[in-house]
Parts: structure tokens; sequence; C-alpha cells
């Protein structure tokens, strides 16, 4: 007899040589209550070849055939960089070859306190920075996306032509539009003088909105927040379309009773739209608010678009996606900082949008 | 609270160019007395939940008024009517809890805190859902949640309580259950309230007083058993009543009315084609095969035993349904497998329509 651990009909038929073991047979009750014995066949299935075995393994891992396209791209494109990514903040003063000196904390260390030994772009002014126009614009356009959204919902001639105009500014290159609203509130030097831009010709000021420091502009008003009032509008003005897109089509899901009932309880305007409206659309709201607060922390485009390439005078308007990509591109690109700059980011991040789930999780309602 | 409807009217414009217009509900005029619970019957698109909204002021008449004792309330907007409206699927603020839900109303009247929670609390009593306030509507079974739609319309104290469809959204036995509390409640607070539904069984067994419609137009209005007994018309009488009434095409002449080649019954009305209808507990087996006059013969196809009562299915060449349904009571003795049945009639279930206005003839 074969001893072959492997082969299971063997092993079989070894239980039934010991006479110390005990074969359980299951036992069932049959209809009057009485244990009965079940005659059973032990069956393992058909001898198996070591080619038939790999087939059906194969077989039975067919799922992960389907997934497959998609985890490969997401091997490569996602987590491949982000592990780099973790890895290379690490290398010490990583540079554009690969050099490195030796593993520790000194990028972190060089971006906090700013002695990366490149001119401008200080992380901790492009941090603020960022935070400040992801906090004011992204609640700022949420709100007015809310109300706009409600008036559209309540007007019935011309939705659609309103609907579409709403939506354009979605189609437009941001950066167009960065250069356009900088066109509107530039102050341009002419032939015969100063041309204060439209902003500035409708307002009847002579304000420096893009903070550029134009000394020949005589008369000019400094203020040193104006440029990112400028910053603000744009981003609030580029950021509804979307939101009313969405939360237009949440509010015409609304049952039109909620509204009936509340008239009949004596609800006024303003209680309907907070107490019954906004909370009846939550789910959207805080969906906008959370992917609005991550598409801000990454801001780039916009501030390029109206500020330029330098992010205002020596990156004084600077993002965090415009520092790491400052020390990417810059002179002597400087790896190693802008992978710990992101890295940084990366969880920033990650930490507001944890706090924006658990502040909007009390406040949303699912149905 | 006293509500009179008069000559009120209600015209949709047609949804399509050059289509017809829709008069929903057309000149009705209704007196409603104080403390009555009304219900308003009728196939859908009868115009029964146009007359509840236009009540309610959610909707405005085309003509006609609406008076609230003796005020014209027409064009009152809803929340100055004094109404508690009920809707069919409930409309409960998914967001807010059961407490938050009743006292909605109490909020918007600015109402003080403390009045306000032992009124919402006192509403809550009534219905009986006082330890289901923490909770969100979702988590509540239907019942719960139409129990919670009915506090959060008296927790400000209405002088009318209108419920569109009540109970249609709940399963047969919690329907039977809420009827009665309706009733129940209805009559503990003794506030006028209307009600829409089209299950003419629903509206006899709890309504004061009961008003059948059909296309708009009220067909007619008194106690249930008062319209059971001595409908108006044939669409009355076919609407009221399980099983329904029986209905045969059949003619006076020479003083009897015949349904195909038997006289039923004697009358002294003059010739002319009529409908009979006949209630399906108006039928008296007839043993006696030496008793010829005022007799009904029909084929019988099956008896179901109902327990209480035998439910004979039969046919008959003049029915203008497919089956006839005679109820009779299960003591009877009925001959095994026969093919006929013969039956006499009791008069007050028998009732003659005029065959072209389909009125009653009395």
């Amino acid at each position: 007899m074969a001893k072959n651990p492997q082969d299971v009909s063997v092993e079989l038929e070894q239980t039934t040589e010991e006479p110390t073991r005990k074969v359980r047979t299951p036992k069932f009750r049959n209809r009057n209550g009485k244990q009965v014995e079940a005659d059973l066949v032990l069956n393992n299935g058909p001898q198996l070849s070591t080619g038939e075995k790999i087939k059906r393994f194969i077989k039975s891992q067919n799922g992960w055939m389907f997934m497959a396209p998609a985890l490969i791209l997401m091997i490569l494109f996602s987590f491949y960089p982000i592990i780099t990514a973790f890895i290379n903040a690490f290398k010490n003063d990583l540079d554009m070859n690969g050099v490195y000196n030796g593993w520790g904390f000194d990028n972190f260390v060089h971006v906090f306190r700013g002695d990366t030994g490149m001119a401008g772009a200080n992380f901790w002014q492009c941090l603020v920075n960022t935070l400040v126009f992801t906090l004011v614009s992204v609640p700022l356009s949420t709100l007015l996306a809310l109300l706009i959204s409600v008036a559209l919902n309540s007007i019935k001639a011309l939705q659609k032509a309103y609907q579409t105009i709403l939506f354009l500014p979605y189609l437009t290159n941001s950066l167009a539009m960065g250069a356009v609203f900088a066109t509107f509130f530039s102050v341009i030097r002419t032939g015969s003088g100063t041309n204060w831009g439209i902003i500035n010709s409708l307002l009847g000021t002579q304000i420096d909105w893009m903070g550029l420091g134009n000394t020949w502009a005589l008369g000019a008003i400094n203020i040193p927040w104006a440029k990112y009032i400028v910053l603000i509008i744009y981003e609030v003005w580029t950021g509804l379309p979307f939101k009313i897109l969405i939360l237009f089509s949440a509010l015409q899901s609304i049952n039109k009773q909620y509204y009936d009932a509340a008239k009949v309880d004596g609800a006024s305007r303003s209680t309907i739209l907070w107490k019954i409206t906004a909370p009846m659309i939550s789910p959207q709201i805080s969906y906008l608010l959370v992917t609005g607060i991550m598409g801000g922390m990454k801001q780039y485009t916009a501030v390029v678009g109206l500020f330029g390439a330098n992010m205002g005078v020596a990156y004084d308007m600077g993002t965090m996606v415009g520092y790491i990509y400052r020390y990417v591109e810059g002179g002597t690109p400087k790896y190693g900082y802008a992978y710990a700059a992101s890295l940084i980011l990366f969880f920033i991040i990650m930490i507001i949008t944890f706090i924006n789930n658990k502040v909007t999780k009390r406040h949303t309602t699912y149905k | 609270m006293k509500i009179s409807i008069q000559n009120l009217t209600k015209i949709f414009p047609s949804r399509t160019k050059g289509g017809k217009e829709v008069r929903a509900v057309d000149d009705m005029s209704i007196e409603i007395p104080s403390g009555k619970l009304v219900g308003l019957l009728g196939p859908s698109g009868c115009g029964k939940s146009t007359t509840l909204f236009m009540l309610s002021g959610l909707e405005s008449p085309s003509s006609g008024k609406i008076l609230f004792d003796e005020q014209d309330v027409t064009t009152l907007a809803p929340e100055k009517r004094g109404i508690g409206l009920v809707f069919q699927n409930y409309a409960l603020y998914p967001h807010m809890t059961v407490e938050q839900n009743i006292r909605f109303p109490l909020d918007n009247m600015r109402i003080k805190k403390e009045e306000g929670n032992a009124r919402a609390l006192d509403a809550a009593r009534l219905v009986q859902i006082e330890d289901l306030l923490a909770r969100k509507p979702n988590e509540l079974s239907g019942g719960q949640q139409q129990r919670v739609a009915i506090a959060r319309a008296l927790v400000k104290m209405p002088n009318v309580l209108l419920l569109d469809e009540p109970l249609s959204n709940l399963d047969a036995r919690l329907r039977l259950q809420t009827r009665e509390e309706i009733k129940r409640i209805q009559r503990e607070t003794g506030i006028t309230t209307v009600f829409v539904t089209h299950d003419q069984e629903e509206a006899m067994s709890i309504c004061d007083i009961m008003v059948v419609m059909k296309l708009g137009v009220v067909q007619q209005i008194g106690e249930p058993q008062t319209i059971y007994d001595d409908p108006a018309n044939l669409f009355v009488a076919n609407f009221l009543g399980t099983p329904p009434i029986n209905i045969f095409k059949g003619t006076i002449k020479g003083g009897k009315v015949y349904i195909g080649f038997e006289a039923i019954m004697k009358t002294d009305l003059p010739d002319q084609d009529v409908y009979v209808g006949i209630r399906p507990e108006g039928f008296i087996y007839e043993d006696n095969n030496r008793v010829r006059t005022n007799i009904l013969t029909l084929d019988v196809d099956h008896i179901e035993v109902m327990g209480r009562d035998k439910s004979i299915v039969a046919t008959h060449e003049s029915s203008t349904k497919p089956t006839v349904r005679c109820i009779i009571d299960s003591d009877v003795a009925l001959p095994k497998d026969a093919d006929k049945l013969r039956f006499t009639l009791k008069p007050n279930k028998v009732f003659l329509f005029n065959a072209e206005t389909e009125e009653r003839i009395r």
C-alpha cells in the first residue's frame, strides 16, 4: 500500500484500519423523533491529476482575472507613486539625479524651517494661503450654489436656459478664466497713463487688486488682502456650476408633499429652506463640501491663471501644490523637499477630510 | 366647526394644446355639520382628493366658495385656515425625530418651549406613540408613521382635520385597527374631520356622513346605512357593498318586473326597460317546486362555504356581470350538485333603475 500522505484515498483507508479511532456517523431524527443513522457514502470526488488541479485553481480565481485590468492600472498609477513618495520623502536632500545623503527627516526639517536654498515659496505662507482659500471659498460657493439652485427650482419660465448659462463656466478652461479675471482686475499702463481696469471703473476705486506692486500707477491704493478677494471670487465663481448641477438635481427629487405639509404647518420661506430643503439634500451638500475641500487643498491652476507662474510676487499667493511644483521644476530641482511637502499635504487633507466626515455625518440624513 | 361648500368647481387646464380641460370637481355643494366624521368616497379620479386639497387651501378653486362656520376661507392661505392635514404617504420629515416632527407646526407658531413640549406630548399620548418620541420616521412601522402624522396634524388644535387616503398605505390588519383609532380620536377630540377614501368598506365602517362622488360630481350624501339601503342611482348601488350588488337587465310589463322570462315581483310602474339591482343578501332559497310566482332561477357554478354563510356563485343570461353572487345563511340546506337553484327575493334588497339615465326608480 502506498503511504503517500497527499493521497486522499489512502488517508481514508488508514482511518478504517485504526480500531481506536471512531468514525462519526451523522445522526438525524426521523419524523417520529427517533434517531436514525444516515447511510453515508464518503465521496472525496474523483482523483485529480496535477495539471487538472492547476486548471481548477486558476478557474477558481476567476474573480481576480476580472479585476486584473483595473487592479494593474491602480497599482501602476496609484499605489506605486504613493509608496514611492512615502519612501523618497525620507531620502535626505534627494535631487533630480536620485542622489541623497542617507535616510532621515532632513527634508521635512528644511521644508518647515524654510532653508531650502531656493528663493521664494515659503512653506508656511503657502499652507496658510491654501487653507484660507479653501475654507473660505468652498463653504461660500456651496452656500451660493444652494441659494441659486433653490431660486432656479422655484422658477418655471426659462429654467433650462438659466441652467445652461450657469453651467457654462464648467466647460471653460480654468487658465483662460483666470486670464479673463486677471484682465478685469488688472491695472495696466497705457500710452496716456493708467487703465484702472473694469472692476475699478465700476466701483470708482483705484485699488491695486492683483497686488503686483505697480509702483508706476500713481495713486494706487494698496490693500494687502485685495488679491485674496480676487482669488476667492474666482474660486467661488468656478466652483458654482458643478455644485448647482448637483444640488439642483437633488432638489428636483424632493417630494412636493413635504413642501405642502410645511405650508399647511405655517412654515415661513426661510424655515422651509433651512429646516426642510437643506436637510433633505444634506447628503449632496456634504458630498460637495468634502470633495470641494479636497480639491481646494490641491488648488494650483487658478493661482497660476490669475497671478502667473510665479504665483503673485515671489510666491506670496502660492499654494501647497505650487510649493511642491517649485521644487520639481525650479532651477536645480530638489525632489526630496517636493516629496516631503506632498506627504505633508497628503496628511493634512486626510485629517481635514476625517474631521469633515465626522462633522457632516452628524448633520446628514440618508433616506 | 361647520363647513359649507357652495358650488365648488375645479378645472384643470389641458396639458396638451387644444386638448380638453378637466373638470376635477363640478359644482359641488355640501354642508358638513360640526364635529362629524365625513368620508369622501369614490373611484380614483373622481375629484375627492382635489376637494380635500381645496378645503386645505393647497389648491385654489376655479369657482365656488368654502365657508368655515360663517367665515369665507376660499382665498385664505392654508396656514391661516386652522386645519390639520394628514397626507397619503404621511410626509414626515425624515431628518427630524418624531418629537421634532410633531413640534414643527408649534415652532412655526412661535409657541413657548414648555407649552410646546406639553402639547406635543399630549398629542403623542392621544395617538399612543409617547414612547417613540426620540425615534426617526424611518425607524417606525407604517402604522406608527401614520400616528405621528395624525399627531402632527392635531398638535396645533385645528378646527378641521383633513385626511387624504389615511389607510391606503397600511396592511389589511392594521387598516382595521387604524380606522377604529381614527374614529376614536375623532370622537375624543370632537374635531370636524373630512377624509378621502376609495374603499367603500372603510368609509361605511367609520363615517357619520358619507359623500359618494363620480367624475367630480356628487352622487349622494347621507349616513352610510341610508345610502346602502336607498341608493340614488346605479353607480352608488354598484359602488357600495362587498360582494357588490348583482345587476340584471330587466323589463316592466303589465305591472310585473321581468328578468328574462321570469316575473320576479309586482310593481305599479309603467312599462319600460330597467336595470334590476339585487343585493347578494337579498336572495332566499326556495326549495318548494310548487311555488311558481316571484321566482328567479340561477345557473349554479359553484358554492363557497364561508363559515357564517354560504356564497353561491351563479350565472344568469340577463346579468350584466359575468357572475351572480348570492349570500345565504349557512344553516340553509342546499341540494347537492344542483345545476339550477330557485330563489325568491327580499323586496327591500331589490332596486330598479332607469335603463337610460341609470337613476333610481322608486
